[in-house]
């Protein structure tokens, strides 16, 4: 293959290496070599592509040069171009909308019960009478069903201490006559009910109620 | 005969040093100097009168002649416009990469066969012609002499010039 002493220096030429006295002389070796004058088309041509489309032809070199000599937030700022920023802010907002089905979906039941002294959360019982002052010593408590399979328990509290309970399935209960002695006219008496499910678990409360035995003038 | 053999002769140096003529003057005026191919047509014509008139008496090689005058015409150029415009006219970066744009599908096919190199000869091309490094720095980074450098440049050329063909 024919080789011309010249040859190496058309890289520098392109590129305006050569100083002025080099450059004259290849110069005017080019006007005289056909061979050197066509490698520099030839080179011309792939230097001019390179530039022009190095930044596709090249990416695979590009982003392995840049993990190289990159600093950390170099890096970080590279990765993040604005086309990544719409794809991310595309990922967060998908993320963003499943979490929020999965949320609604499978959200827990209400907490079933904290009770303190004076407050009831969660389920709670609608207490139907009495709950208000009433003339005659109530021979029937009654409330509110909170469904199948459900046992409740009536607490019934004289001035704050406990006068009488029971239990039973009825969504109310007759009081036995021995107690409704108990209870006297004039008398401020409460009252709750609280549910539990057939294993024991206590799933509904009503709030306590109170109700006076009027004095009959 | 001799005026016939002399035009042949004319043509055989217009075809020949055309290119060259072109190359030379695009390259220190920039391709987006809206001058440069009036000065090219210039020279031409003024070489082509020359040796019409029997200056060129074959004491140089016909490339050097018509160098010389190529090289003056352009020094003459940037004179006049360094009066005019108080300072020489700049010259648009060599190689420019906007110059081949009209040839966009030689471009795409150079493009895609560099794409087809192997790795090795890629990251020389990279380093070298995209990113502008020394022989020497290209040597460093990829822990091969320069030398090697050259070797793998000239053989991507080779390589590349294989593909387009195809």
């Amino acid at each position: 293959m024919k080789m011309c002493k010249y040859e190496h220096l058309i890289d520098d030429y392109l590129f305006d290496r050569l100083d002025d006295e080099k450059k004259k002389k290849f110069e005017e070796h080019y006007f005289n070599c056909h061979y050197c004058f066509e490698k520099m088309v030839e080179r011309e041509e792939l230097i001019s592509t390179i530039k022009l489309k190095g930044e596709t032809i090249f990416q695979d070199e590009y982003v392995a040069d840049m993990r190289k000599g990159a600093t950390w937030f170099e890096k970080i700022a590279s990765f993040f171009t604005p086309k990544r920023w719409a794809l991310i802010s595309v990922y967060a907002a998908v993320v963003l909308v499943v979490t929020c089905v999965l949320i609604s979906r499978f959200k827990p039941s209400p907490p079933q019960f904290f009770i303190s002294e004076d407050t009831v959360r969660g389920e709670s019982i609608t207490l139907i009478s009495p709950v208000i002052d009433i003339k005659t010593v109530p021979a029937k408590f009654e409330w509110k069903d909170s469904g199948k399979n459900v046992e409740y328990k009536i607490y019934i509290y004289d001035n704050g201490n406990k006068l009488w309970n029971a239990t039973t399935k009825d969504n109310f209960i007759f009081l036995p006559e021995r107690v409704r002695k108990r209870m006297t006219l004039g008398g401020k008496y409460s009252w709750e009910v609280k549910a539990f499910s057939p294993e024991g678990t206590l799933i509904a409360i009503s709030s306590k109620v109170q109700f006076k035995i009027a004095k009959i003038e | 005969m001799s005026k016939k053999k002399q035009a042949i002769n004319l043509d055989e140096i217009y075809a020949k040093y055309g290119p060259v003529i072109r190359f030379r003057v695009r390259k220190s005026l920039g391709a987006s100097n809206p001058d440069w191919e009036d000065i090219v047509n210039e020279i031409i014509t003024n070489v082509i009168e020359k040796i019409n008139r029997k200056e060129f008496r074959g004491e140089s090689s016909i490339g050097t002649f018509i160098y010389t005058i190529t090289s003056r015409r352009i020094i003459d150029y940037i004179r006049q416009k360094s009066k005019i415009l108080k300072h020489a006219p700049e010259p648009a970066p060599f190689p420019d990469p906007h110059e081949h744009v009209e040839n966009k599908e030689r471009a795409e096919l150079i493009a895609g066969a560099i794409k087809t190199l192997k790795p090795k000869y890629r990251e020389v091309l990279y380093l070298y012609y995209y990113k502008g490094l020394s022989r020497e720095e290209v040597a460093e980074k990829l822990s091969i002499t320069p030398h090697r450098v050259s070797e793998r440049v000239n053989y991507s050329q080779k390589l590349l010039k294989k593909l387009v063909k195809k």
